[in-house]
């Protein structure tokens, strides 16, 4: 005990800087945010308390209304996309095969540039005349040659499968050496048919979408999601799921392969050993992937800034953007608000974070 | 995995069933490295179209191609020459007083068609964006073109554009580069040593084209008795169109055109004495060249690469430090409210948005006229998420290690940076990694904080560059600004691989 009555002035020593600057730069800050978002504050005036006005002003603001929206929708759908992809990554990368640690790299790579970087590479791959409307175009044009394919890789399958299992072996409908089998029997009928001229690429007109623009998918008539937003979604899909892959792949690793074992003996298909196995054993992993997954996408902000005027402001604003933007309204900014949405944005975090800790425990917190 | 066969039938033999098991893994391991491939594509496919279109002379080209001229080594030996020819240099080109540059079209005229010469013409080139303020030079209204077929084949003729820069003086002798200073009443020039001078025009031709000239202008000065004589301007390129009738068309040139309108009879050369520089990384040098700050000239873009350097420099040397000393004392330590810090300044501050503290902080660093990199560095001096890292990481170090140092009579202090800290190499590697990646990559605050463009980091530069090209559509720079922003991380990622993929995920996974 006096040992550690010794340590308390060192201890508070070492952590001073850490505990200095987060109490300047966060804990006053946050108190200060708090003041504002019940005072009269346009970042040029003295505050003075006009008591919870700034909170209905916000909530009754249409901008703010979209950009909660926009926000809890992108952070939805964004987390389960990124989740389940992260997961059937990993799923794949766990298996032992050579030059691993190459596709580990190549496929890490969005997640270490830097959101602007591939914000502005996405804007330009989705611009009207740009590579994306490009390939669908290509797709377009090429349909009857890839589903003749699929069609004969499809056919070519069920019969060998049949053929097999007529023969009493226990092949799968995926069996891999069957559909190995397949494909090249499928390409070389496809090439067969294109060379004769039986089929071959459709003549169509360029695929000209506009995806910056002031569009919507409308469920019922309400606007729900927009097409930029979407492109974001995608995005930020592309980048995240090589980071959350990580972590599963870390948690499959912990994963006793006795477990599998005994699936095996049990006679589980692939997909049983995953639903049964996988996806419950990952659980603990998941549930962090899924808290860091809602906290970073409710905070999405780079994205929106970057692209800026380059789409319409109601169909990229996010709660993050819209606390910039108050913020830095030319003329007097309405800082209040923005404060009060800052508060409201911070308050769906914790309480995202709480819901998820209450109803979904898990055994790693 | 015999166990998993119940249907194998007693006919098939043993070495039958085994091929066939085999067969299986190969055709699975064929499909897994299938599947990895095209997942490879998916994920470098968009940063390696980017960085090959960042090279095109038009990135928005449609229908987009891989054939890229600007990565043809015929074409890069020609653009060589012809900057050896223009500004004798094969790396950056240009076009200097005195020189002369030969550039030759092939025109095929069919029989009936027109035979006529096609017409040349040199046209004004100025940076599309507002970044660049000073009006430069321009090749047009300096330089002499002259036309002469110089081969025929069939109905295809071959003409030589011959392209030649003037010499504004009679003074002869070393030519000298220098740059032009704001004028007072007479033109003057800074030389390479820093030394101001004034610029005498000595012949009718300079005089005229004196109030052309602003203050920025790179120029060939030739010291004579007089003081130092105009031998005219540097161009950094020379644009070249080329026109022909109806009938006619272009079928060759020395140079790929940048531009065909017209149905193909009118050719813009944006630059025909490129260089290598000029010709396969035009969009990057004009990343550098093209924003400039009106007051000192100095390339922005440079300033924005140099803070970001600066500003993860800072960032990575406050983690190292103060991150650790914070972590250890989590760790380690015994002391009252070890446990309400973590949770409260550890746990609690990651998962606030940032976006509550802008207005805050932004008034403070304003008050404290800290709106700059200084003010970026002191508000996120010590991350949470980095203590965080090193308190796991000491809290899985041995204890004996700290007692047989108690034993031999080091203090708190003592044990810290000489047992301690030495043994956290790996941890402090990793930590800086991450910190120079989240600096170098950071968006938001520098956003709200830098507020001269001259203080930008790269990442609010980029998105300046969107705002200021993007809408002329000018992708060429903005891809080109994306990959050199990519590299240093891209870098840093191939050099330490295993400390990216390590960080996090295990101390995630265990809790």
């Amino acid at each position: 005990m006096r040992q550690h009555r010794s340590q308390t002035p060192t201890a508070y020593l070492f952590l001073a800087p850490f505990l200095i600057t987060t109490a300047i730069f966060f804990f006053y800050a946050f108190g200060r945010a708090l003041y504002y978002s019940f005072t009269d504050f346009n970042l040029f005036n003295t505050p003075k308390l006009i008591g919870v006005a700034p909170y209905a002003d916000v909530l009754g603001d249409p901008s703010f209304r979209r950009a909660l929206g926009n926000s809890l929708v992108f952070a939805l759908v964004t987390t389960t996309l990124q989740t389940i992809g992260a997961l059937l990554m990993a799923v794949a990368l766990n298996n032992k095969i050579r030059g691993m640690g190459f596709f580990r790299s190549a496929w890490y790579m969005p997640s270490i540039t830097s959101s602007v970087v591939i914000t502005l590479i996405f804007l330009w791959l989705f611009q009207r005349r740009g590579i994306a409307n490009y390939l669908i175009t290509q797709w377009q044009a090429y349909q009857p040659l890839i589903l003749t394919f699929l069609g004969t890789l499809l056919a070519l399958q069920v019969g060998q499968v049949l053929w097999e299992r007529a023969r009493r072996l226990p092949a799968g409908w995926l069996d891999p050496a069957l559909a190995a089998v397949s494909a090249l029997g499928a390409l070389a009928v496809t090439g067969l048919l294109a060379w004769t001229g039986v089929v071959g690429a459709r003549e169509v007109a360029p695929f000209d979408y506009q995806y910056f623009a002031d569009k919507w998918i409308e469920v019922g008539g309400v606007r729900v999601l927009s097409v930029p937003l979407l492109v974001v979604i995608i995005q930020n899909t592309f980048t995240t799921i090589p980071t959350l892959m990580l972590f599963f792949l870390a948690g499959l690793q912990n994963i006793p392969g006795a477990l599998y074992e005994a699936a095996d003996i049990d006679g589980a298909t692939p997909w049983q050993k995953l639903t049964r196995v996988t996806v419950p054993m990952l659980r603990p992993v998941t549930f962090y992937v899924v808290t860091v997954g809602l906290i970073g996408t409710m905070q999405m902000f780079d994205q929106v800034a970057v692209i800026g005027s380059a789409a319409p402001p109601d169909t990229l604003v996010t709660l993050a953007y819209y606390v910039y933007t108050n913020t830095f309204k030319a003329g007097a900014a309405p800082v209040n608000m923005a404060s009060a949405a800052a508060i409201i944005l911070a308050l769906i975090i914790l309480a995202m974070v709480f819901v998820q800790r209450r109803f979904f425990p898990s055994e790693a917190s | 995995m015999t166990a998993a066969l119940p249907g194998t039938p007693a006919h098939h033999t043993p070495q039958a069933r085994d091929r066939w098991l085999a067969r299986r893994r190969w055709a699975r391991a064929g499909w897994l490295y299938a599947f990895m491939l095209v997942m490879s594509f998916f994920f470098l496919g968009p940063f390696v179209t980017g960085l090959l279109s960042s090279l095109k002379d038009n990135p928005n080209e449609y229908p987009p191609t891989l054939n890229i001229p600007q990565l043809t080594p015929q074409f890069i030996t020609r653009a060589w020459q012809l900057g050896v020819q223009g500004g004798g240099d094969g790396w950056q080109g240009g076009l200097k007083p005195g020189r002369s540059v030969s550039f030759e079209v092939s025109v095929q005229s069919p029989a009936g068609a027109p035979q006529t010469p096609p017409t040349v013409a040199l046209f004004p080139y100025q940076p599309v964006s507002l970044v660049a303020v000073a009006r430069q030079a321009q090749a047009k209204d300096y330089a002499a073109l002259t036309t002469e077929q110089v081969a025929q084949r069939n109905d295809v003729r071959t003409y030589r554009v011959t392209v030649k820069s003037p010499v504004l003086t009679r003074q002869t002798g070393d030519p000298v580069r220098a740059v032009l200073v704001a004028p007072d009443a007479n033109l003057r020039a800074r030389l390479p040593g820093g030394e101001v001078v004034p610029v005498v025009l000595d012949t009718p031709e300079a005089q005229a084209k004196q109030y052309e000239l602003n203050e920025g202008q790179a120029v060939e000065l030739v010291r004579g008795p007089g003081g130092y004589a105009l031998r005219g301007p540097l161009f950094e390129r020379t644009p070249l169109q080329v026109d022909v009738v109806r009938g006619q068309s272009i079928v060759g040139s020395t140079l790929p055109p940048s531009d065909r309108q017209n149905f193909g009879r009118s050719f813009a050369y944006r630059n025909i004495t490129p260089g290598v520089l000029g010709y396969t990384f035009n969009n990057y040098r004009r990343a550098f060249n093209e924003t400039r700050d009106g007051k000192s000239g100095r390339s922005l873009f440079f300033s924005w690469v140099m803070n970001s350097f600066l500003y993860a420099f800072l960032r990575v040397a406050a983690a190292v430090v103060f991150c650790s000393l914070a972590g250890y004392a989590l760790a380690r330590m015994q002391f009252p409210g070890k446990n309400l810090i973590f949770l409260g300044a550890v746990l609690f501050v990651q998962m606030v948005p940032t976006q509550v503290n802008l207005v805050s902080n932004y008034v403070l660093l304003k008050d404290l006229n800290l709106l700059n990199i200084w003010g970026l560095w002191l508000s996120g001096l010590v991350a949470a998420g980095g203590v965080f890292l090193m308190k796991q990481f000491f809290e899985g170090m041995p204890r004996e290690l700290e007692e047989s140092a108690a034993i031999d009579g080091a203090g708190t202090l003592t044990t810290f940076f000489r047992v301690m800290l030495p043994q956290a190499g790996p941890a402090l590697i990793a930590l800086a990694i991450t910190q120079f990646q989240g600096a170098w990559n950071d968006f938001f605050w520098p956003l709200v904080i830098l507020r001269e463009n001259t203080s930008f980091t790269l990442t609010v530069g980029l998105s300046n560059f969107r705002e200021l090209y993007g809408g002329q559509g000018d992708y060429g720079l903005i891809l080109a600004g994306a990959v050199l922003s990519a590299i240093p991380v891209i870098i840093l990622f191939v050099v330490f691989q295993r400390y990216f993929v390590d960080t996090g995920a295990d101390s995630a996974v265990k809790g």
